[in-house]
């Protein structure tokens, strides 16, 4: 019988216990609505569309791939971070350093990321999100382009980890600034790269199909016009580039696909094709609005 | 009254294993075992927690945008070296199937996509016979 009041305390325990997470999670809660009123759309609906979101790196991988020499004179300066002093232009900036520290690492410029890792880990301190970077790792890592393998991991790893950790936070509004920033950026490196070899067709099919991704963040943008003047302004300036990719054409035709087991790997063909129509005048309309809005987040 | 002290004691524990039963699933070590996995030459963009919450949920999907000229991999890993009955699907925009890891009963841990149509694609992870309903995946690209 002594078991009884034994295992009434134990319930009572557990009851106390799973009380606690709703107690921190509510706190958490009030401390993150006290600094950005929240978006009116649900945060699974935000995430979900976030992680829609392709990696910067791919581009810069098509980037490498297409021949183009490496160009330091492409990407934000590192000095620069001093001029951000609000958490809007630190999160915008984030983005963007991390797309160019992807660029240089993608292009074995170890160096230059070191100096760029350095900006990021600052920009993310001041964010509170600073916990992702272990600086002497990474350091460590890029000192040596044998271990560049590594490297891409962790750093993609750390974009990732800070993506799903604001989310959870309730920070949804800085993931969604620093996802803008580094696709900002991207299509800011592939214009420019894309002006200089006009005849790469690659090149400015990569640019109209960016149409699709500049569809997702302007609705990510569109959920905090109400509730941040900043994200409702740089909404603005991204639905002045989204008209200019009315025109763009992207053509799909459906065609069911067939496989074949490789290597215990199950190799997909893909039969079916997509066509994308852009103009010169369109890449650019493109590249000058894409340089101003730049020129507004990075000064 | 003892009988009802009893009976509160004994619900009490059902909810309380009952829970854990629920929150066994740790996916991460399954998304850290299969990011390695990827193979050669293909870099890693997203790990994703599949977590059916002991049979509760009958999918967990994700979407992705994929782009033309590029070539993907998925991998899936779960208990021991199986899939443990875990099926991943790739579909199209237009949600039409365009991959399946289940082939004449046999699962398959890894599709490689190389994608010719740009667009929203969503990666969808179905239990079939699990019996953990918990794993990882990774997904990686190469040009």
């Amino acid at each position: 019988m002594r078991i009884l009041p034994l295992g009434l305390i134990l319930i009572f325990i557990v009851a106390c216990n799973s009380s606690k997470k709703p107690d921190e999670a509510a706190f958490l809660e009030g401390l993150d609505s006290a600094e950005v009123e929240g978006p009116a759309i649900s945060e699974e609906v935000i995430s979900s569309i976030i992680q829609q979101i392709p990696s910067p790196l791919e581009i810069s991988v098509l980037l490498k791939e297409s021949g183009t020499k490496y160009d330091r004179a492409l990407l934000n300066s590192p000095d620069n971070i001093s001029k951000y002093n609000s958490n809007y232009r630190k999160a915008l900036n984030l983005g963007i350093y991390g797309t160019d520290l992807g660029y240089t690492n993608i292009y074995e410029q170890n160096q230059d990321g070191i100096e760029y890792m350095s900006s990021i880990k600052e920009l993310a301190d001041n964010l509170s999100i600073g916990q992702f970077f272990d600086i002497e790792t990474i350091g460590r890592l890029a000192t040596n382009s044998k271990n560049l393998d590594s490297l891409l991991l962790i750093t993609t790893q750390n974009f990732n980890n800070i993506n799903k950790y604001l989310q959870e936070q309730k920070r949804a509004n800085l993931s969604v600034l620093s996802l803008t920033g580094g696709w900002l950026e991207a299509m800011h490196i592939t214009c420019e790269v894309s002006k200089k070899n006009p005849s790469n067709k690659d090149l400015k099919e990569t640019i109209g199909e960016q149409k699709i991704i500049l569809d997702n963040v302007v609705q990510l943008l569109s959920f905090y016009k109400e509730s941040d003047p900043n994200m409702a302004s740089l909404l603005n300036d991204m639905e002045k580039l989204q008209k200019e990719y009315e025109s763009v054409e992207i053509i799909k035709t459906y065609q069911e696909s067939t496989f074949e087991i490789v290597d215990g790997v199950m190799v997909i063909k893909d039969n079916s094709t997509s066509e994308i129509k852009i103009t010169d005048e369109n890449v650019e309309n493109i590249r000058s609005i894409i340089t101003s809005i730049r020129k507004k987040i990075i000064s | 009254m003892k009988k009802a002290i009893y009976s509160i004691f004994v619900v009490g524990l059902f909810f309380l294993f009952s829970g854990h039963a629920n929150g066994q699933c740790n996916p991460e070590q399954y998304t850290d075992a299969c990011i390695p996995k990827l193979a050669s030459g293909f870099n890693f963009l997203k790990s994703y927690k599949i977590d059916g919450q002991g049979g509760a949920k009958t999918k967990v999907e994700y979407s992705y945008v994929f782009t033309k000229g590029t070539q993907y991999m998925i991998n899936v890993c779960a208990t021991g070296s199986s899939t443990d009955g875990i099926v991943v699907s790739l579909y199209d925009s237009n949600r039409n199937q365009v991959a399946t890891s289940k082939v004449n009963g046999q699962y398959i841990s890894a599709i490689a996509y190389p994608c010719n149509t740009t667009g929203i694609y969503y990666i969808q992870y179905t239990f079939d016979n699990s019996t953990q309903f918990c794993g990882g995946s990774a997904l990686g690209f190469k040009r």
